[in-house]
C-alpha cells in the first residue's frame, strides 16, 4: 500500500449524492479491485483457448505462468495506483517500475462518462472514462477508471457539477425527463439495418450471393465449399457484424437535453451513459444511406472531441437514430437550436457540371480501357459455350462496364445537383454525397484552417473546392465542400476571421 | 492589418500569380535554394521509383499478351512521365508559391498542378516547430510546421534565419494574444466547460 486513505472509499460508500465527490477531495483512493479481474480476463480467455485447442502440456503450462504473471502484475498496478480528486483536477499516480504521475486539470476535462460491460456487471461496478479535448488523444480516454457503481455515478456527477457549475444540472440522471423523441427497438434495428454505408450493403450482398452461388456450384459439382465459406464470413464482417453490434449498442437508445448537457443513454450488454456539454460540439451531420433515403428516414451524429470509450465503438455520438425526416428535424430543433438556422443554399455553378463531366468521362475512358481485353477474352471462351451460358456470358463485361459507366454519369448528375454550400451569420453547411448524403453543419468559431483547392480542371472553368479542418472526434480532419467559386469559399475563411476581430468569437466559450 | 516583412534580400510583395494582385499585397517568396532542395528529395525518389520499376519489368515476363505490352509500356511510360514532372515541378512550385503572415492570419498559395490557398487564423495556433531534414540543413533551409486542433498547415524551404523569425513573430503573436486575455475581466461562463 502507498499510504492510501482506504477510509476514504468507506465514507463514500454511504454519501450524499452532492457531497460524494467532496468526501473524497483531497484523499488519495485506489480502483475498486474488480478491476484486476477486468484486466487479467482476456489473458484467461487466451489461456482456455490454448489449453483447450493446443492440447500440449508445455503450452499450457506457459500460458498458466503468463496468467498468474498477469494477475500479479494486475494487482500491483492495482494496489500502487491511487487517485486524488484535489482542487484543481484528477491526479493518477502510479508507483510501480514504470512510475506514472498523470494530472488532468478539470479545466481540460471535456466528458466523464460511465461504462458498464458484462464483468463491470457481475462485480457490482462501473467504468469512469474521463477525457479530455485532444486532437492528438481523440480516439482513448484520458484515464480510465473502475470504481464501485454507486461511487462512480457520484464521482461523475461530482466533477460535472465541478466542471458546469450550474444549478440546472440535476443530480440525478435516472430522474424522469422527457424526451423529446422515444426511439423504439424497431428504430434501433432500423438504425442497424440501413445506417451501413451503401457501398458496404452492396459489397457485404454481393459476396452474399456469391457464396450461395457457390454453394449451388459446389452442392452440383466436385467443387469444394472453401470459396463459398470465405464469401459468407466477407458477408458476416461486412453486414452481419456491424449491424448486430449497432443493435446491441444502441439498444435501448435514450437522448435527452438538461439545460446545456446532452446526455445519452443505450446500449444492451455494456450500458454507455454519455453527457457532454454543447459548447463541445464543432459540428452536426445529417446522414441518410440511400437505402434510408427512400424510407424517409435520417439520423444526427455530433462531432465532439473528448467521448472516447476506448471500446472500439464509433467516436460520434448519435443524436438521434434513423427516424423519419419530419421527427429528425424536430428533434435537432428541440436537442440543439444552436445548430439550426434559416439556410439559403448555393447551387454549384454551370463550371461543376463541367468538371464532373470531364471526370466522369476520364474514369469511363479507364475504365473501358481496364475492361477491353478481358471482354474480347471472355467473349472468345464464352461463345463455345453451349446453352444459355453461350448467349449470356460472351457479353456479361461489356454490358457490366456500359452500367458502370452509366452509374458514373448518373452519380454525377445527381452530385450536380444535390450538392450544397451555404454561409449563415455563425453556422455554415456542406452539402455531399451522390448516394449517402450528408448535412455538415459547421460553427465558424470551430474552424482552425481553411485551405481552398484547384485542380488543373477546375481552374479551366474558375472553380475550387474548400476543406474545412475542425478538430473532430477523431482528431483532427478535414470536411470538403463541392465545387465552387473560390471567392465564395474563401468567405469561409474571412468570416471566421472577421468574427475574430469583431469580437463575436469568444475564445472563453471556444478554446481548446 | 501589418504584415510580416522579414529581411531584405527576400522578394518582398512579389506579384502573385494565382490571385494577379499586383504584388502590395504582402506576400512573400520562397528563396531560389528550394529548388535545389525538391531536385535532390525528386533524384532521390526518382532513383527508389526506376528501382520498382526495374523489378516489375522482371516480374511481367509471365504476362499474357495484351497485358504483357501494357505492362511494359506503363514501366517505360510511367518514369518518363514522372522525369519531366520532376524537371518541370520545382520552377512551377519556386514559382508559385507565395505565404504571409500578417499580424491575424497566416497564408498560404502553392502547388504544381493542384493549386492550394490555405488560411490559418493565428487565434487557432497551438503549436510552431522549425524542422530540417539532412538535405535542407545542407543548404540552411527550414520548414516550418504551424499545428492547430484541426491539422498542421507548413511553410516550406525558408531559409534558416528566416524559419526562425517567422517562429520567433508567430510565437510573439500568440504571446500577445494570451497575454491580452489574461489581461481581460473573466466573465462567468455558464454552460462552457472551458478554460
Amino acid at each position: 500500500m502507498t499510504g492510501t486513505d482506504d477510509r476514504a472509499t468507506e465514507d463514500l460508500s454511504g454519501t450524499a449524492h452532492q457531497q460524494g465527490e467532496a468526501k473524497i477531495e483531497g484523499k488519495r483512493i485506489r480502483c475498486h479491485p474488480g478491476i484486476i479481474i477486468e484486466r487479467t480476463l482476456p489473458y484467461a480467455l487466451i489461456l482456455f483457448i490454448g489449453v483447450t485447442q493446443l492440447g500440449r502440456p508445455v503450452v499450457a503450462a506457459s500460458l498458466a505462468v503468463i496468467f498468474i504473471a498477469a494477475i500479479l502484475i494486475n494487482y500491483r498496478i492495482w494496489s500502487r495506483t491511487t487517485i486524488k480528486f484535489d482542487d484543481t483536477g484528477v491526479v493518477v499516480e502510479r508507483d510501480t517500475v514504470f512510475k506514472r504521475k498523470k494530472t488532468i486539470p478539470y479545466s481540460k476535462i471535456a466528458s466523464v462518462n460511465v461504462n458498464r460491460g458484462i464483468t463491470n456487471r457481475l462485480l457490482g461496478t462501473s467504468s469512469l472514462l474521463i477525457n479530455i479535448n485532444s486532437g492528438s488523444g481523440a480516439t482513448v480516454p484520458e484515464a480510465v477508471l473502475t470504481f464501485e457503481q454507486g461511487l462512480a455515478e457520484r464521482i461523475r456527477s461530482g466533477i460535472l457539477h465541478r466542471l458546469h457549475d450550474r444549478s440546472d444540472l440535476q443530480d440525478d440522471e435516472d430522474e424522469p425527463v422527457e424526451t423529446p423523441a422515444l426511439f423504439t427497438p424497431l428504430d434501433v434495428i432500423l438504425h442497424g439495418l440501413f445506417n451501413v454505408s451503401t457501398y458496404q450493403t452492396v459489397s457485404g450482398l454481393f459476396f452474399l450471393f456469391y457464396s450461395i452461388f457457390q454453394f449451388y456450384v459446389s452442392a452440383r459439382t466436385d467443387v469444394g465449399s472453401a470459396g463459398a465459406l470465405i464469401s459468407l464470413l466477407i458477408f458476416a464482417a461486412l453486414l452481419v457484424g456491424p449491424f448486430t453490434s449497432q443493435i446491441f449498442y444502441y439498444y435501448n437508445y435514450r437522448v435527452y437535453r438538461r439545460g446545456n448537457t446532452i446526455y445519452l443513454q443505450h446500449g444492451l450488454i455494456r450500458s454507455y451513459r454519455t453527457s457532454f456539454d454543447v459548447s463541445r460540439i464543432n459540428a452536426v451531420r445529417i446522414k441518410s444511406t440511400l437505402a434510408a433515403r427512400l424510407m424517409h428516414r435520417s439520423c444526427i451524429e455530433a462531432e465532439v472531441v473528448g467521448l472516447a470509450s476506448g471500446s472500439g465503438q464509433s467516436l460520434r455520438p448519435v443524436l438521434c437514430l434513423l427516424k423519419d425526416d419530419a421527427t429528425q428535424q424536430a428533434l435537432l430543433r428541440e436537442l440543439l437550436p444552436e445548430f439550426v438556422y434559416d439556410r439559403k443554399p448555393e447551387k454549384q455553378p454551370e463550371g461543376a457540371k463541367r468538371v464532373l463531366l470531364i471526370r466522369a468521362g476520364a474514369a469511363s475512358l479507364v475504365l473501358a480501357l481496364v475492361m477491353i481485353y478481358p471482354s474480347i477474352y471472355l467473349y472468345r471462351e464464352a461463345m463455345a459455350m453451349p446453352g444459355v451460358a453461350g448467349h449470356v456470358l460472351p457479353y456479361i463485361l461489356p454490358l457490366i462496364a456500359v452500367s458502370a459507366i452509366l452509374a458514373i454519369f448518373y452519380a454525377v448528375y445527381v452530385s450536380y445537383r444535390i450538392t450544397e454550400f451555404d454561409l449563415g451569420d455563425e453556422l455554415f453547411s456542406f452539402v455531399n454525397g451522390a448516394v449517402d448524403r450528408e448535412t455538415v453543419t459547421m460553427n465558424y468559431d470551430r474552424v482552425q484552417m481553411v485551405v481552398t483547392v484547384k485542380g488543373p480542371i477546375a481552374r479551366l472553368f474558375d472553380v475550387a473546392r474548400g476543406k474545412i479542418y475542425l478538430l473532430s472526434s477523431t482528431g483532427g480532419s478535414s470536411i470538403t465542400s463541392g465545387y465552387f467559386p473560390e471567392r465564395d469559399l474563401n468567405a469561409v475563411g474571412e468570416i471566421v476571421m472577421a468574427r475574430i476581430a469583431s469580437g463575436d468569437y469568444d475564445y472563453r466559450k471556444n478554446s481548446l | 492589418m501589418s504584415t510580416f516583412t522579414g529581411e531584405k534580400g527576400i522578394e518582398d510583395g512579389a506579384p502573385d500569380p494565382s490571385s494577379g494582385a499586383a504584388g502590395t499585397d504582402g506576400y512573400r517568396r520562397l528563396n531560389r535554394r528550394c529548388m535545389i532542395s525538391i531536385y535532390i528529395k525528386y533524384g532521390i525518389g526518382y532513383a527508389i521509383l526506376l528501382a520498382i520499376c526495374t523489378f516489375l519489368t522482371s516480374l511481367t515476363q509471365n504476362l499474357p499478351g495484351p497485358y504483357y505490352d501494357i505492362a511494359r509500356l506503363s514501366l517505360v511510360g510511367v518514369p518518363a512521365i514522372v522525369l519531366i514532372y520532376m524537371v518541370v515541378a520545382p520552377p512551377v512550385f519556386y514559382a508559385r508559391y507565395r505565404y504571409r503572415i500578417t499580424d491575424d492570419r497566416i497564408e498560404m498559395r502553392r502547388g504544381v498542378l493542384v493549386i492550394s490557398h490555405t488560411l490559418v487564423p493565428i487565434e487557432r495556433v497551438h503549436q510552431v516547430e522549425i524542422t530540417r531534414g539532412p538535405i535542407n540543413n545542407l543548404l540552411g533551409l527550414a520548414d516550418v510546421t504551424i499545428t492547430t486542433a484541426g491539422g498542421e498547415a507548413t511553410i516550406n524551404y525558408l531559409e534558416l534565419e528566416e524559419a526562425e523569425r517567422v517562429a520567433e513573430l508567430l510565437n510573439k503573436l500568440i504571446g500577445e494574444m494570451l497575454r491580452e486575455r489574461l489581461h481581460t475581466p473573466t466573465p462567468s461562463v455558464t454552460g462552457s466547460a472551458d478554460e
